[in-house]
């Protein structure tokens, strides 16, 4: 790795790991607002285009305290960190925030925030989850169109094609970028690892488009493909709305895995879908919505045609990957649901799988790894080429 | 006389356990040393036990595999496996009509089903919680004010159902102390969470789902309620190895045996775990039983 990359690498991570200090930096520099974006399907082109910064808010390392008299405890780690985050003032930095998303805990954070934060403007409409139905795609026209003028009543900025059309090529080109270096992975290039990978992703969903763009183009440029060893290839699923501790990848990879494909929302699934250019950009927003859930489908919406079992096995075919490694966090209702038909799909197909459920506090590392080193066993031991003599040992 | 010696070493949360075998797989040793803590020193000791009893030094060992939560403290290790794959090596090289294992050590519980070949097929384990396993019969001994050997024995005279609703091993212990307060005879009590706690296993069986050909493995096995209560939970008879402890010890030497020589051990040989039997029996010794004055009185 080179001195460009690793210096680019370093910037991305530190805006991953401090996201407050890049956006400060942003709005000193900028004199523009920043919004707050939750996950995870609001169209962050329509804020961008009001030359606003959105920022999709992450889950934060610190402990969770103050959440806890805001919202249950059995509300995920992620909703109980942003009431967390909001009661301790960690949220004031932005200027508005805007939701899509129905998820009821996600909607229980939303209304801490706007409790704790009156004078901040917090919109939300409701991005339909059946995708089917035939007048869905005229409603979810409906609410872009209402993204859009809140968004320019909250910025005082109007909204013009010409603009919304430079974000979605910015946001297009960005997503291509980071879908370069994730099919480089599938496709057998180790040259970097998952944790710095979701660092790439993170610094995305907080940073400029265009800036962040130029620090991966600078990362590309000097690496090297790096081939993949003789680890078993897992795919790592699941995760729908903020990023797993690194600590996991870490501890994967030290139980002798590497990571080849994913399914996260920190990860493949956030930069799965362009929004076509060549569509007025307001349709093109909406036509966006249901186009994502067509490449990698959500659990969290309601589609015939598609669903995320057949997406998982098609997905392990290109990748190569040996096993599933399905990261739950704990009290997501949607994946609670979802993950026995997953597993049935998965154990039919005779697909070695291993469910760890995530919290925001504590990861019982050595029950992991027991786990995972058994799962990784039971994969070499029951293929003839994985077996391992003392010599390769 | 052989010309080889493998070595499987098991540096569990509670216990260390160490097997030797020669080049026929036949058990020259087998050693158990209770630290009640992970301890260096005590894996050490089951070592140095295990290749005197069998009259060899560590020079002599070709290879070694390492298991439980210590396997990368243990020296000379070849390779590391963890407890869930040597547990149904060790079951599936004695048992060979095994299709479950449940393994309830010091401070977890696994349930592992085997394929027609022996290997892990699926497996669940605890994760964040204690219940269930050894520790959580330690509370209840401590509560009890026995001894954790005598608390079986104390359950199986128990005829009364009690209330026992707190499966946490820390809040267990209240409960237990607010019973004895009310009057219960600590026999019902001991055979009540004894009860309670086999019903948490059968969930893990669940996971992994019920099938015949049982065997219980680990050091919970060696308590004649917590196997009779699990039987009565699972309505399945099961098998206990006489010495249910060693079993992963036993699996990583045969699978140090096996990488080490590239062959495949399939063949049941009664003479060679009777070897294995007696020879733990033998090293049963109290004193290194005790906690923790174990690994001190052997100095």
């Amino acid at each position: 790795m080179g001195h460009d990359t690793k210096n680019a690498l370093q910037i991305l991570k530190s805006v991953a790991n401090n996201p407050q200090s890049y956006i400060a930096n942003w709005k000193e520099k900028n004199s523009l607002p920043v919004i707050g974006i939750f996950p995870m399907n609001f169209p962050v082109e329509i804020i961008a285009a009001t030359g606003a910064l959105p920022v999709i808010i992450q889950d934060s390392k610190e402990p969770i305290s103050e959440g806890n008299s805001l919202l249950a405890e059995f509300y995920c780690g992620y909703t109980r960190s942003i009431a967390d985050q909001a009661a301790k003032g960690m949220l004031d930095i932005f200027d508005a925030f805007m939701n899509a998303d129905h998820c009821i805990q996600l909607l229980g954070s939303v209304d801490v925030v706007r409790e704790l934060l009156p004078d901040k403007p917090v919109y939300f409409e409701h991005l339909i989850a059946a995708m089917d139905d035939s007048w869905t795609k005229t409603q979810v026209q409906e609410k872009i169109e209402a993204f859009i003028i809140e968004a320019e009543r909250v910025t005082g900025q109007p909204i013009s094609d010409e603009a919304l059309l430079a974000c979605i090529q910015s946001n297009n080109k960005n997503r291509q970028l980071l879908r370069n270096i994730f099919a480089a992975r599938r496709n057998g290039d180790a040259q970097f690892s998952p944790a710095e990978l979701q660092a790439m992703i993170v610094s995305s969903m907080i940073m400029d488009k265009n800036e962040h763009s130029a620090l991966l183009e600078s990362v590309l440029a000097d690496a090297v493909a790096k081939p993949r060893d003789q680890r078993i290839r897992l795919h790592l699923s699941g995760h729908f709305c903020h990023a797993p501790r690194v600590e996991l990848f870490e501890l994967l990879e030290d139980c002798g895995a590497v990571i080849v494909d994913d399914d996260l929302y920190t990860g493949a699934r956030y930069i799965s879908t362009d929004t076509k250019e060549s569509m007025p950009p307001r349709m093109a927003l909406a036509d966006w919505y249901f186009a994502r859930n067509e490449t990698i489908p959500c659990p969290t919406r309601v589609q015939k045609t598609v669903d995320w079992d057949s997406y998982l096995l098609n997905a392990l075919d290109n990748s190569g990957a040996e096993g599933v490694i399905v990261v739950m966090a704990k009290f997501c209702e949607a994946h609670m649901f979802y993950y026995p038909e997953l597993r049935k799909t998965l154990n039919t197909h005779n697909i070695p799988h291993l469910l760890i459920e995530t919290e925001h506090e504590g990861m019982p590392v050595e029950t992991i790894r027991t786990r995972v080193e058994a799962m990784i066993e039971r994969i070499r031991r029951k293929s003839p080429t994985r077996q391992i003599t003392q010599e390769s040992a | 006389m052989s010309t080889a010696y493998f070595m499987g070493v098991d540096l569990g949360s509670t216990t260390a356990k160490a097997v030797v075998l020669d080049d026929q797989a036949k058990v020259l040793s087998a050693h158990i040393v209770q630290m009640g803590a992970v301890s260096r020193r005590g894996m050490e000791q089951a070592v140095e036990s295990a290749l005197a009893s069998a009259g060899i030094a560590q020079k002599d060992i070709n290879y070694t595999i390492g298991t439980g939560y210590g396997r990368r403290l243990v020296p000379e290790v070849g390779r590391t496996f963890t407890e869930i794959t040597c547990h149904a090596r060790g079951v599936a090289a004695l048992f060979p009509e095994a299709n479950l294992v449940i393994d309830i050590g010091g401070q977890d519980s696994k349930v592992i089903a085997l394929d027609e070949q022996g290997l892990v097929d699926n497996f669940a384990m605890n994760d964040r919680c204690a219940s269930g396993t050894g520790r959580f019969y330690e509370v209840l001994a401590r509560a009890l004010e026995c001894d954790i050997s005598e608390v079986g024995a104390l359950a199986m005279k128990g005829t009364k159902d009690l209330e026992v609703s707190t499966m946490c091993a820390t809040f267990a212990e209240t409960e237990i102390i607010s019973l004895l307060a009310e009057g219960a005879d600590p026999a019902d009590v001991a055979a009540s969470v004894h009860r309670a706690i086999a019903h948490r296993a059968l969930g893990l069986v669940a996971m992994v789902g019920k099938r015949d050909g049982i065997i219980m493995t680990g050091g919970v096995a060696k308590n004649p309620a917590a196997v009779h209560f699990l039987e009565a939970a699972l309505k399945q008879k099961m098998q206990v190895p006489d010495d249910p402890q060693i079993m992963g010890a036993y699996g990583a030497a045969l699978l140090a045996l096996e990488i080490s020589s590239g062959r495949q051990i399939t063949q049941y040989d009664p003479e060679k775990v009777q070897a294995l039997e007696s020879k733990v029996e033998a090293t049963f010794n109290p004193k290194n039983r005790s906690i923790p004055d174990c690994i001190s009185c052997q100095k």
